[in-house]
This record gives C-alpha cells, sequence and structure tokens, in this order.
C-alpha cells in the first residue's frame, strides 16, 4: 500500500536552545556537588545526603535525590544501607573507579542503575526519580532507579462509560498505560517505544503497536512527525494530537482520542497505533477514520443486532445534531410549502408575538444551551443541581411563557443538544457544534438550497481529509465494500472474518474457521452439551 | 530560484483561496430575498371567485394562527372568541389584480400552498373558468391539488361559512370530500389537475360537485357554533356540469350515481332495492359494493355507436327487511338480479339526463379514439362529435355478487314469522 503523506508545516519550527552545551563531571565530589546545586537553584525538594567516613577508609559519597519522586524506603534499603554496610567497601582502601564497579555491579540490589558522565544526563536522571549517587574521586555519577511517587488509582473513564465492558481506563502514569495495553496484548509482537518530548517538561511518550500489523509508512510518518516536535511542553495528549495532525485547517478530528485501554487495543490489533502521554489518562489512536468515531468500544461487547441498532442511531444523531435547527429555519422561513398544514399551523400559532426571525430565535437559544453547558462543566459540584433547574425552568418554560422563543424552538434545540452526546467521540461531537452554526447561518439566508450546497462542500472537504496517509472517509471513500461490515452496522463475529486493511495494515484472516462449519460445530455440540448439564 | 518557486505558488494558493472564499460569498447575493417568516405569512385554506359587474370578485379564507393551535378542536371549536379563519373579499379586473389588492386590507402576504379548495360561483362558472385554471397551472405557489366545487350564488358566502369538529374549514371540506369518494361514490371530488385533464381530453366535458349551505343564514360568528344542530351546515348537492370551460347544467344525486358506473368510480357504494321484487317495489334491503369495475367498449352499429358497458361488482349485504332465506341460492340470485335491475335503472337515467345535457361527461370520446382512432379523426375533422354523441346508445350489463351475507344467517323477519 502506498501513502501518501500531506506536509506537515507546524512541527518545523527552529529550535531555540535552553540548556548550554553537556558539561562532563569533573572527578571532584565537591566540584560536582557545587555545579548540581548551581544548577538547580536552591530547590527544597532536592535532598543532598553525603557519607563521609574517612577514618574507616571508604570513599566519601553523596546521594541526590528527590523527595517526593522516589521511594523512601527502597532509597534506605537498597541504597543508604547497603553503601553503609558494605564490608568490602570499607576495607578495601581500592581505588575510586573499581569502588564505583563494584558499587554498581555488587552492592546496590536496585533494578536499574546507569552510569551518568555529564551533568546534563544525571539532572535528567534525577528528575525521573533516580537516585545519583556520587563517588569522590570518580568522574561518574551512578543513578539508581528508585522512582515512586503518589499516583491516582485505576477508576471509571469518566467520559468514556460503558454499561457491559471493563470498567477500568488510563491514569496519569505512563508506565500504568503501557502495563494495561501489555495485559491485554500477551504477545511479543506488541512494541513500546518512548519518546522524550518537550524541553522544558520532558515528558514520556510511549508509542505503542503491534509489530507486523501497524502499517511501516504510517509508523515512519509518525515518528518523523514526534521528532520533529520541538515544543517547550507537553501538559496533554493534545499538544501531541495538533502538533502531528494533518491539514490543520479542518473541524474534524483526524486522530482518535481514548480513556480506555480495551479501546485502544482493539485499535491496535487492527493496526492502529496508539500514543500513550504520560500526565494524562487520554491516549491519542492514529490513524483515525471518520467512521472510527462512531465505533464505541461497547459495540463489541454486546450482540450484534444491538450494536447495529445502536450505530444507527449514532449516525442518525449525528445528522440530527448537524441538521435539525439548520432544517427547521430553512423550512420555516424559506419552504413552508413542505409542512403538512396543520403543523404549519400549529407552528404558525406559536410564533405569533415572537419577536425575532427563526434564524436569531434559533442563535439565541443555542448559544443559550451552550453557555449553560460551560458553565454545567465548570460550576463547583455543589451547586450542579442549581444550574439544571436555571436552565430548565427559567430558560425553557420562561422563555416560551414570555413569549420571547416558541415553544418548537426548545424542543429543537433540545433534541439537538441530547442527540449531539449520543455520538460517543466528543471531538467529533465538538466540531459538529461548530459546524452547527455555519449551517445554521446558510440555512437562514439560502434555505434547503444553502444546506445541501455546504453539505456538498464539507463533503467534499471530507474526502480530501487524510489521517496519516489514510483517506479520512476510507473505507466508504474509496469504497472497499469488504471492509463495510464494520461501518454503518456491526456484523456478528463470525462474519467478521478478515482484518480490514483501513488503517494501513496488511489484510489477514482473523478467524480459521468459516462461518457455516462454526454453526455446524455449535449445532453438534449444543445437545451435548445440554445433556451434560 | 527554489525561493521564488515556493513564492510563486504561494502567491498562487493565496489567489485560489481568495477565488473560493468568493465564490463562496457569492452564494449570498441570493440572499434572503424570498425569506418569510411564520408570522408573516397568511395561510390561504380556501378561494372562491365569483363573476360580479364584469370583474373577478376573489374572497381568500387565511388562517387565523392565534385561534388555538391545533386545527382540529376537541372542544367543537366554540371556545375561542377569534374565529379559526378569516376572509378578505376584493374585486379586480384579473385575479391577481384582485390578490394585490387583498395587500391592502390585510397584515399578511398571501401564501397558497396550503390552500385546500376552491369554490366557483354559477356566474363565473357560466361566464368560463379557463383562465382561473391557467393561474392556477400557472403560480409557483398555487397547487393543483385543490378540490374544486361549484356553488349556485355566491361562492364567497361558503367560505365565510364555519364548521365544527374542523376549524380549519379548507381542510375540513376536503376532508368530506374524500370521505365521500370513498364511502358513497356519488361523486368523486375533483382536483384542479383533473379539472384540467379532462376539459382538455376528447371529451371536454368535466363535473364539479356542488357544495351549498343546508340552511339560509351563513354560521360566520364564533358563538354560532357553540350549538349541538346547525342550523346552517356545509353540505354537498348536485353535480354540476361544464362543457369545455362553461357551466351547462346540473346532475341530481341519483344521475350522477349512474355516472360514477359508467366512469368507474365507484369505490365503495350503498345500494337499497326491493329484496322480492315480485311481491313488493319498496326497498328492504341494502347492499354495500365491496368493489366495482366498469368497462366501456364502443361498437359502430350501421349509424350510431353503441357502447358497451360491462359492470362487474361484488357485495356485501348489510340489511333486510323481508322474510328471505337466505340460506337458498335461488333467493340470493333474485336479490342480485334485483341490484341489477335498480343499477341499470339508475345508469339508464343518468344516461337520458347526460344526453339532454348535450355534455359528454361519461368520457365515451376518449373511448371511442382509442378504440376507433380512424373513426374518431373523421369525427374530430367534421367536428361532429355532439350530433354523434346525440345518436349513441349504450348497453349496460351488469353483474353483481353478494359475497357476504354479514354475521347473520337468516333474515330476522323469517324468525319472527315462526
Amino acid at each position: 500500500m502506498k501513502l501518501k503523506f500531506l506536509s506537515n508545516h507546524k512541527a518545523a519550527s527552529k529550535p531555540e536552545t535552553v540548556t548550554a552545551s553537556s558539561r562532563p563531571l569533573e572527578s571532584s565530589m565537591d566540584a560536582n556537588v557545587a555545579e548540581i546545586k548551581r544548577r538547580i537553584g536552591n530547590s527544597a525538594d532536592v535532598v543532598f545526603r553525603s557519607l563521609s567516613n574517612p577514618a574507616s577508609g571508604s570513599p566519601s559519597l553523596t546521594f541526590i535525590y528527590i523527595d517526593g519522586l522516589i521511594n523512601a524506603d527502597l532509597v534506605t534499603q537498597a541504597v543508604i544501607q547497603p553503601l553503609t554496610d558494605s564490608q568490602d567497601l570499607q576495607e578495601q582502601g581500592m581505588e575510586n573507579e573499581k569502588a564505583l564497579l563494584l558499587i554498581k555491579e555488587q552492592i546496590l540490589p536496585v533494578g536499574g542503575i546507569k552510569e551518568c558522565k555529564t551533568v546534563e544526563i544525571l539532572l535528567s536522571m534525577l528528575f525521573e526519580g533516580n537516585t545519583i549517587i556520587l563517588l569522590d574521586g570518580a568522574n561518574t555519577a551512578l543513578a539508581a532507579n528508585t522512582s515512586g511517587w503518589e499516583t491516582r488509582s485505576i477508576n471509571e473513564p469518566t467520559s468514556q462509560g460503558v454499561i457491559r465492558g471493563p470498567k477500568e481506563g488510563f491514569t496519569e502514569s505512563l508506565r500504568t498505560g503501557t502495563s494495561m495495553l501489555r495485559r491485554r496484548l500477551k504477545n511479543a509482537d506488541l512494541r513500546v517505544e518512548e519518546y522524550k518530548i518537550g524541553r522544558r517538561t520532558q515528558t514520556g511518550i510511549a508509542l505503542v503497536y503491534l509489530y507486523g500489523i501497524a502499517n511501516e509508512q504510517v509508523l515512519a510518518e509518525i515518528r518523523k512527525r514526534l521528532d520533529a516536535i520541538d515544543t517547550d511542553s507537553i501538559l496533554e495528549s493534545n499538544y501531541i494530537e495538533e502538533l502531528i495532525e494533518d491539514g490543520g485547517m479542518t473541524p474534524f478530528p483526524t486522530i482518535l482520542n481514548t480513556e480506555r485501554p480495551d479501546a485502544m487495543a482493539g485499535g491496535i490489533l487492527e493496526g492502529q497505533v496508539g500514543i500513550i502521554i504520560d500526565g494524562t489518562p487520554f491516549a491519542l489512536l492514529a490513524p483515525a477514520t471518520f467512521f472510527s468515531f462512531f465505533q464505541s468500544s461497547e459495540d463489541y461487547y454486546q450482540r450484534y443486532d444491538i450494536s447495529s441498532f445502536l450505530r444507527i442511531i449514532r449516525f442518525t444523531a449525528f445528522f440530527v445534531s448537524l441538521l435539525l435547527p439548520a432544517l427547521y429555519i430553512a423550512i420555516t422561513t424559506f419552504h413552508q410549502e413542505m409542512l403538512p398544514t396543520t403543523l404549519l399551523i400549529s407552528l404558525a400559532s406559536q410564533r405569533e408575538g415572537i419577536p425575532f426571525p427563526a434564524l436569531i430565535e434559533a442563535l439565541i437559544m443555542e448559544l443559550t444551551f451552550d453557555v449553560l453547558r460551560e458553565a454545567g462543566v465548570r460550576m463547583p459540584r455543589a451547586i450542579g443541581p442549581a444550574i439544571s433547574i436555571v436552565g430548565a425552568l427559567v430558560l425553557g418554560q420562561a422563555a416560551v411563557q414570555a413569549g420571547l422563543v416558541s415553544a418548537a424552538m426548545v424542543i429543537v434545540v433540545s433534541f439537538t443538544a441530547i442527540s449531539n452526546f449520543v455520538i460517543p467521540s466528543l471531538a467529533i461531537a465538538n466540531s459538529i457544534r461548530l459546524i452547527r452554526f455555519l449551517m445554521m447561518l446558510i440555512a437562514g439566508t439560502m434555505g434547503l438550497f444553502g444546506i445541501m450546497s455546504f453539505l456538498m462542500v464539507l463533503l467534499i472537504h471530507m474526502a480530501g481529509l487524510q489521517s496519516f496517509g489514510i483517506p479520512y472517509l476510507s473505507p466508504v471513500a474509496p469504497m472497499k465494500p469488504r471492509y463495510l461490515k464494520d461501518i454503518i452496522l456491526r456484523m456478528p463475529m463470525w462474519k467478521m472474518k478478515i482484518r480490514p486493511s483501513t488503517y494501513g495494515s496488511q489484510e489477514a484472516p482473523r478467524q480459521n474457521l468459516p462461518a457455516k462449519e462454526q454453526q455446524v460445530s455449535a449445532k453438534q455440540s449444543g445437545p451435548q452439551g445440554s445433556e451434560n448439564s | 530560484m527554489s525561493e521564488k518557486k515556493r513564492i510563486r505558488r504561494k502567491i498562487h494558493h493565496k489567489g485560489r483561496s481568495f477565488l473560493l472564499v468568493l465564490s463562496l460569498l457569492s452564494l449570498l447575493v441570493g440572499g434572503c430575498w424570498d425569506d418569510r417568516e411564520l408570522n408573516e405569512l397568511g395561510i390561504v385554506s380556501g378561494s372562491a371567485y365569483d363573476w360580479e359587474d364584469d370583474q373577478w370578485k376573489a374572497t381568500y379564507q387565511v388562517i387565523n394562527p392565534s385561534s388555538g393551535s391545533s386545527s382540529m378542536g376537541g372542544s367543537g371549536g366554540g371556545s375561542t372568541s377569534s374565529p379559526p379563519f378569516l376572509t378578505y373579499t376584493v374585486k379586480g379586473s384579473t385575479i391577481i389584480q384582485a390578490v394585490e389588492r387583498t395587500n391592502l386590507t390585510s397584515t399578511r402576504e398571501l401564501f397558497f400552498s396550503h390552500s385546500r379548495v376552491t369554490v366557483i360561483g354559477e356566474s363565473l362558472a357560466k361566464q368560463g373558468i379557463s383562465q382561473l385554471v391557467d393561474l392556477f397551472l400557472r403560480r409557483p405557489d398555487a397547487r393543483e391539488t385543490v378540490y374544486v366545487f361549484i356553488t349556485e350564488g355566491e361562492a364567497g358566502r361558503i367560505l365565510d361559512q364555519l364548521m365544527q369538529l374542523t376549524k380549519n374549514q379548507g381542510a375540513g371540506i376536503q376532508l368530506m370530500i374524500e370521505q365521500e369518494a370513498k364511502l358513497t361514490s356519488y361523486f368523486p371530488g375533483i382536483q384542479m389537475y383533473e379539472l384540467a385533464m379532462q376539459m382538455t381530453s376528447d371529451s371536454g366535458s368535466t363535473t364539479v360537485p356542488e357544495i351549498k349551505l343546508t340552511g339560509n343564514r351563513v354560521m360566520d360568528r364564533t358563538d354560532d357554533t357553540a350549538q349541538t344542530d346547525l342550523p346552517s351546515r356545509i353540505a354537498f348537492g348536485r353535480l354540476g356540469v361544464l362543457k369545455e370551460d362553461r357551466f351547462v347544467g346540473w346532475l341530481s344525486q341519483r344521475e350522477a350515481f349512474g355516472l360514477s358506473f359508467m366512469t368507474d368510480k365507484i369505490k365503495a357504494a350503498n345500494i337499497s332495492f326491493p329484496s322480492i321484487p315480485e311481491k313488493s317495489d319498496r326497498d328492504d334491503a341494502s347492499v354495500t359494493l365491496l368493489h366495482s369495475s366498469t368497462s366501456v367498449h364502443p361498437i359502430w352499429e350501421n349509424d350510431h355507436y353503441v357502447m358497451d358497458i360491462d359492470i362487474k361488482a361484488g357485495a356485501i349485504l348489510t340489511e333486510i327487511g323481508s322474510e328471505l332465506d337466505l340460506e337458498k341460492a335461488s333467493s340470493m340470485r333474485q336479490m342480485e338480479r334485483s341490484i341489477e335491475n335498480n343499477i341499470l335503472e339508475i345508469i339508464d337515467n343518468s344516461w337520458h339526463a347526460v344526453k339532454k345535457l348535450n355534455a359528454d361527461v361519461t368520457g365515451f370520446a376518449v373511448s371511442i379514439h382509442r378504440n376507433h382512432p380512424k373513426q374518431w379523426k373523421r369525427i374530430k375533422q367534421e367536428g361532429s362529435w355532439d350530433t354523434v354523441f346525440q345518436k349513441v346508445e349504450i348497453r349496460p350489463h351488469v353483474k353483481v355478487k353478494i359475497e357476504r351475507i354479514g354475521l347473520s344467517g337468516r333474515s330476522y323477519k323469517s324468525l319472527e314469522l315462526k
């Protein structure tokens, strides 16, 4: 499969150097400590602990660690205690280099020990929670992995809940994230590549994919774009998303975000590449097609008929959310002949005495709802119920009774708002929210003709979008009928026998049993099973 | 070099997006020139046209939305003080001039797309209605699906009349005619496009149902409808016959019924007949026709056409007042014969009336054109259809089968006698 990539201008900004060129450690411990102190200032959370006992003949040592980033028990038991207790170190008044080797190879019972030769490496190890051991007379420092800090426990995802299915979500910890994937994909092909991005934040980023399934070209492109990022901070996955996504001038998201490890595992199995970012429970999945935003992981945890029905509901809700206010405006101001007479009279009677044109009325109500919604997010939890009362009663009922807006408009706006929440991905729901306003303006000026033209423009735009070389509307445009089994409808598991190459992966069988044999074997085992019970 | 190229491409790119924005903005020029808010519209539910002093007199019935949101008033429609619709009567030398003049008195722009009925006064019908038909076919917002009615006297009066149960009078009349055509088949309602088609067909004649008020007074005040038995209601009466575009006369309901048989317009109909014709001539039984089909074949016999009319119908017995034994096949046949004779009589009656009006509302011309195209060409050239039509003889054959006799196998009277 040949992929074409849209050029990415954003990541190519000129690098701005923050740190001075690397400086090697000196052999004098005091000089090193002084240099480190100069670099990090008098930060209260950095602990310097020196061990010097000239009488015993053991070399003087300094431990440096950052309080809160280390596991205090581990530091005492696995670093300080062995070093102070070590007979070898005390007896032999050995050379410093040899002592360093001894400490590294024999004395410290810690999993990861690394050598640092420059101040910069030393500092970066320090900030990751290592305990630095400086030995007097050696121009190499040791970094023992003693990291351990407070993390949030694994909780149910708050933004992507399901009724049936795993209830655990990613946490802010990168390692927890990768471990959750490992637990789901116990496979040697699962690869985790780590990056550190952000000059000041040094945020850990893990690229997770299945070797052999994820498309190499897509992978190379993602790596290239990640490498090209030169920014001072990455605090959330959206930083990465915006910096590496295609195009940019589009309201549609081209990278999926998820809080659910099972959703990510599913995506990885189909050839998507996961990007987990330290410090946020929202991980990214790329490439993403338009239809992937309508697939919920729950689709696969329920029987196919229910799932297919829910899919249809979702697509309907998508169109309702996009078009309903616009259609209402267009039909009531331009195409009154399209309504049944009774409905028209009913609408007309509601509009008697409304001071605004339908377009303004709709804009006011939509804006009101968006204000309410934003307030609902920001509002302290204790005042939460108050806003729903204000929203429902004051703005809904009272506005209608006061004759400011028509009852039909309130119905239209509320149904639109509710429909918007049916779409599983908040990213695309939000983009529709924006497009809806444009749609309403066009409907108010050009009626149904405008709506149709704008839909055409949208469709052309979407057909031109790409996500890491994958056409945004695939597998519908370009049409691949074989891959349509999981798009509008969700076919039964035994029908989805091949893994689609929608995301650029090699097409491969998922199941080896043909559907008919499966059914036959199920029939044969059926009665036997009931006999046993 | 490459720098130059890049700059050129950039300019090119900018030019393209500029053009795109320009073309998108040009769409807005179309703008909202024809937008109308719902509260600026006068929704016309019916119109009526008369001819007075050599001028068009048009009456428009405009729905008053504030009289209640639902047009089907469950409470009888008398609860609100403001009338469910208003009427405007205006005169003009053309119809459009009349429409235009309503704008001088009305706060709202008339909106014809939801118009359901058009009533034509006899005065106008005698004058000719082709200009009106043309208007309906020409104007984009006028619907050709409006039902057309004709009335004796002034048409505008009909639109003033309030209806019970239905607030929207135009829609109410439409419901009435649809029910009538479905349940009794005396006359099918005719819509504007059907009227236009029939008037231009070979027959050149058409029928329009009469609409009238049963009383003398027009119930045009909202408190008038607050009574159970209105002294004056809207009702359908006879069938008006138009030849070319002019009114030529009336057919009674019975004659119209016969015409429905001849033109295959029967959907369901009730027929009363004497169950034992030898005993008494009084109608004492009824059937409902469940289905009926008519086929017409013209035959040239010596010097005139004979129309072979074949009617086949199936019926269900709905009522019987005699002691006839329904279990006997012979008595069923006897009843069927009686029904057939009844229908034949109705058709014969109707045919005489049609012949008298000399208007080919039966559509025989179309049938002859189809079956004998050469002769028709000659008739057309000679322009002699009217004389040929006068000589036409009909030969109706009716076959009725009583398919069901209802829930009771014997007549109640026969039980009584035992």
